[in-house]
């Protein structure tokens, strides 16, 4: 198993964010669009950030505990992985605090955060859904 | 200053500069930002930890290129720091695209705008 420790890790990121999208109703993996062009977007850079580091000797990886799939020679498969699946996370998470704000305080800050960032956008979520207004 | 003390500070302040100056989301000054960083930052302690750990680090970092110092399990300082500029990224530019496809979607139809102002508890 010890080669799928960093694997595993990012595997189990996925699985307990995913009922954020699915049961609280974070429309995350439901925007691929959206989604993909903010990875592309934002982690770009940082994973030109992460080949300067390896480079400049900041950080190597075990291969006990990798797959050892080595893109160009010197990232890991699951490096690269990381940088998917955390961003997703964290957007999974924003999205989850503030739809869970705008249900349990409707009137509070995090309900105007919400609207105002288009988690609970009414033209985008509910109206699709169809479900009942307030 | 070691090398990835000093790229981190310098991730900070160019990913809060861009959202301040160029993107402009306010996120910084939402709630709901903070309460989804502080979230991230305690899962932060297990995942990051994992990878970290030294008695099977998967992840090892030279001594010589951060500050030293290691908080909970192992994990350089510095990777919190990397974490904060990372989530301020990811959502700064989704909060961007949300921006722009709302803003092409006014612009394609107006009966949008009165459903919508219909939904803001201020107006409806």
């Amino acid at each position: 198993m010890e080669p799928f420790h960093y694997l595993l890790v990012l595997l189990a990121c996925l699985a307990i964010t995913a009922p954020l999208e699915w049961v609280v109703g974070a429309r995350v993996y439901r925007r691929p669009r959206r989604l993909t062009l903010t990875l592309v977007i934002a982690m770009t850079p940082f994973i030109v950030w992460d080949l300067v580091g390896i480079a400049r000797g900041h950080w190597d990886f075990s291969s006990r505990y990798t797959l050892s799939i080595d893109l160009g020679g010197v990232m890991p498969l699951e490096e690269l992985l990381f940088f998917v699946v955390i961003p997703i996370c964290a957007l999974l998470t924003h999205q989850a605090v503030l739809r869970l704000g705008a249900r349990v305080w409707p009137r509070g800050r995090l309900a105007r955060e919400a609207r105002e960032l288009g988690a609970v956008a009414p033209s985008t979520s509910e109206v699709e859904q169809g479900a009942p207004r307030a | 200053m070691p090398e990835y003390t000093l790229l981190t500070v310098l991730a900070i302040v160019v990913v809060v500069l861009l959202d301040l100056v160029v993107a402009r989301t306010r996120l910084l000054a939402t709630l709901g930002f903070w309460l989804a960083l502080a979230i991230m930052w305690a899962f932060q302690i297990p995942v990051d930890g994992w990878l970290t750990r030294l008695d099977a680090a998967i992840v090892r970092y030279d001594d010589r290129h951060f500050s030293g110092v290691r908080l909970f399990l192992d994990s350089p300082i510095e990777d919190f720091a990397f974490g904060f500029a990372m989530v301020l990224a990811t959502l700064m530019v989704w909060t961007v695209l949300a921006r722009r496809e709302r803003s092409s979607v006014e612009d394609a139809g107006p009966s949008l705008d009165g459903r919508r102002l219909g939904d803001d508890g201020t107006a409806g």
